[in-house]
């Protein structure tokens, strides 16, 4: 993976809000992140932790106010005149939290086809992109002529998400979408993202405060504390540090509590790198168990110290 | 758009005028008022500019914050400043002494003394009103509006307590609005419609197109809030105590007694110049 070139790079970065005047108030410092090209990057951390400004700067929607932010060909500085940014803005799609609330158009479909066509895409393209988005969000192409307002919580979610897609972005940004989502549609969600990541070779980098729900899915942790980027590294690396996730104001994830229980009970598994699903976990114990010697039925009981956790 | 108006934000210092009675402020600030419309001229308004700058250092937030509240105000100002000009009681009066003419414009002296004034009244207005709202929370200040107002109200109505709560949640609702007409700003210069970019017409019509959420955002917010405050045995006239008492202090009344004398002091002068 270590070839792929780089689409992201902070160095150094610092931002205040309202800088120069009475009410500034820092949100990032010193901040240097790196992402490749067709990973999925999680960026986990507390409220207020400086995790949706991170984003925006990669957006452009804020210049830093120390360092400087690479995105694809840009190169964001403090104090530069606002450069014209659409488009980078095409390429990067940045969809914020609770995005229903910022559907404004009187049709789904004039709401999905904002984006294409302020980035300059024909009509008819426009169109179809729009309902192309629909059906990747699995949402029914009837929804488009319907009122944003008259959909359901969950249907407006995913068009508010569609309407980022459609302008087929290269590197998309989630700002916690799978909040107030329920649990299938949360997980639907999330395999959306990994199909949009693995197929189709695109950027994500998703912010939630759940890492339990991205842990099998991440290529890559970013975890932000108090405005630094205190961690960055693989799923294993965050494993490894479990311990400092409290600390950080990120609950540690359910499978990462469930595997450190499993091998302080059993010392043979802790060479292993942990695995990323329920289903590897009962092979990595079974094959452990049954090494051993000891009787089986490992899957069982992993399930219920994890039910137990 | 947050960044600009500083206007109605509480900035902490600790100093002794934020911890003045919010009634004694708001009685200080219709003092100063007062002063400023009843002021004739630039010996009154001298003393008027001293006395306010004090009072602002004693606010320990620097003069240069009182500044940036004027600047979302300038072009109402200028405009103010052009209308005296050219058409205020001093403008045509004296048409004698111009200073200088072309076709049916006079400008003279008096004219241009007489705009300055305005425009100099008017920017103390605003910074002394901005004084008050830098040292004052917006509940505080409400507070104490009704504090001043129920005095006022017939015996057992209820009115002062209804207008302060209808104050407090207008206070309450501004920012959020305005963050939100932000927020959604921002998602559409995601999505490629950048607001700074944009030519005035184009400007217009997006704005135009904030007007259907953020009003539908504001409805979902007064109702959840009232259903909030029902379900947390808000009532209108129910027996209630206050969180924070206001106390009036000898502080409050040496604040207040400064700004009669202020008023009492700007009249004599404009009786006895």
């Amino acid at each position: 993976m270590s070839e792929r070139e780089t689409v992201i790079e902070l160095k150094n970065v610092d931002y205040t809000y309202q800088a120069g005047s009475p009410f500034a108030a820092a949100a990032l410092h010193d901040v240097n992140i790196r992402v490749r090209r067709g990973t999925l990057v999680g960026i986990a951390g507390g409220t207020g932790s400086g995790k949706s400004t991170l984003l925006q700067l990669v957006n452009g929607l804020l210049l830093p106010t120390g360092g400087s932010v690479s995105v694809l060909d840009h190169v964001l500085t403090p104090g530069m005149k606002k450069p014209r940014l659409n488009s980078l803005r095409r390429r990067v799609g940045l969809s914020f939290q609770f995005p229903e609330q910022h559907l404004f158009e009187d049709t789904v479909e004039k709401d999905l086809m904002f984006g294409p066509l302020n980035f300059g895409m024909p009509r008819e393209e426009a169109q179809n992109r729009a309902a192309e988005a629909l059906r990747a969000m699995r949402l029914d192409e009837a929804l488009l002529k319907r009122h944003p307002l008259t959909l359901s919580g969950g249907q407006m979610r995913k068009a508010a998400i569609a309407s980022v897609l459609a302008a087929g972005p290269e590197i998309v940004m989630l700002d916690e979408p799978t909040a107030t989502l329920d649990s299938a549609a949360r997980r639907e969600l999330i395999s959306l993202l990994e199909r949009l990541c693995r197929e189709e070779g695109r950027t994500i980098l998703m912010v939630t405060h759940r890492v339990e729900e991205l842990l099998h899915a991440a290529d890559e942790w970013i975890v932000m504390h108090e405005g630094r980027a205190v961690f960055q590294g693989g799923p294993d690396e965050l494993a490894g540090r479990a311990g400092e996730l409290g600390g950080w104001g990120v609950a540690v994830p359910e499978q990462l509590r469930c595997w450190r229980e499993w091998t302080s009970r059993l010392p043979q598994l802790s060479s292993l790198p942990m695995p990323r699903t329920a289903e590897e976990m009962a092979g990595a114990i079974e094959r452990a168990v049954r090494g051993a010697g000891g009787s089986g039925g490992g899957p069982e009981r992993e399930e219920n110290l994890c039910a137990t956790n | 758009m947050r960044d600009k108006l500083i206007l109605g934000r509480m900035i902490p210092t600790g100093s002794r005028v934020h911890e003045l009675d919010p009634r004694a402020k708001i009685t200080a600030m219709l003092l100063f008022a007062a002063a400023l419309i009843l002021s004739g001229g630039w010996a009154e308004l001298a003393v008027l500019a001293v006395f306010s700058v004090i009072v602002l250092t004693a606010t320990k937030i620097p003069l240069r914050t009182y500044l940036r509240a004027l600047r979302p105000l300038r072009w109402l100002m200028l405009f103010v400043f052009l209308f005296q000009l050219f058409a205020g009681a001093g403008a045509g009066a004296a048409a004698d002494s111009a200073a200088w003419t072309l076709g049916p414009v006079t400008l003279t002296a008096a004219g241009l003394s007489g705009a300055l004034l305005a425009v100099s009244r008017m920017a103390l207005l605003i910074v002394f009103t901005a004084m008050l709202t830098f040292t004052t929370t917006p509940s505080m200040l409400s507070r104490g509006i009704e504090g001043m107002i129920k005095p006022l109200s017939r015996k057992g109505s209820t009115g002062a307590e209804r207008f302060s709560l209808m104050m407090r949640l207008a206070l309450r609702f501004i920012p959020a609005l305005l963050e939100e007409s932000q927020t959604i700003l921002k998602a559409q210069a995601a999505r490629g419609a950048d607001y700074e970019e944009m030519k005035i017409k184009e400007k217009a019509r997006l704005l135009m197109s904030l007007l259907v959420p953020v009003t539908v955002g504001a409805f979902r917010r007064a109702e959840e809030l009232t259903t909030s405050l029902e379900a947390r045995g808000y009532r209108i006239g129910a027996p209630r105590t206050s969180y924070r008492r206001l106390s009036w202090s000898g502080a409050d009344t040496f604040f207040t007694l400064l700004f009669v004398l202020l008023l009492a002091g700007t009249l004599t002068m404009r009786l006895m110049l």
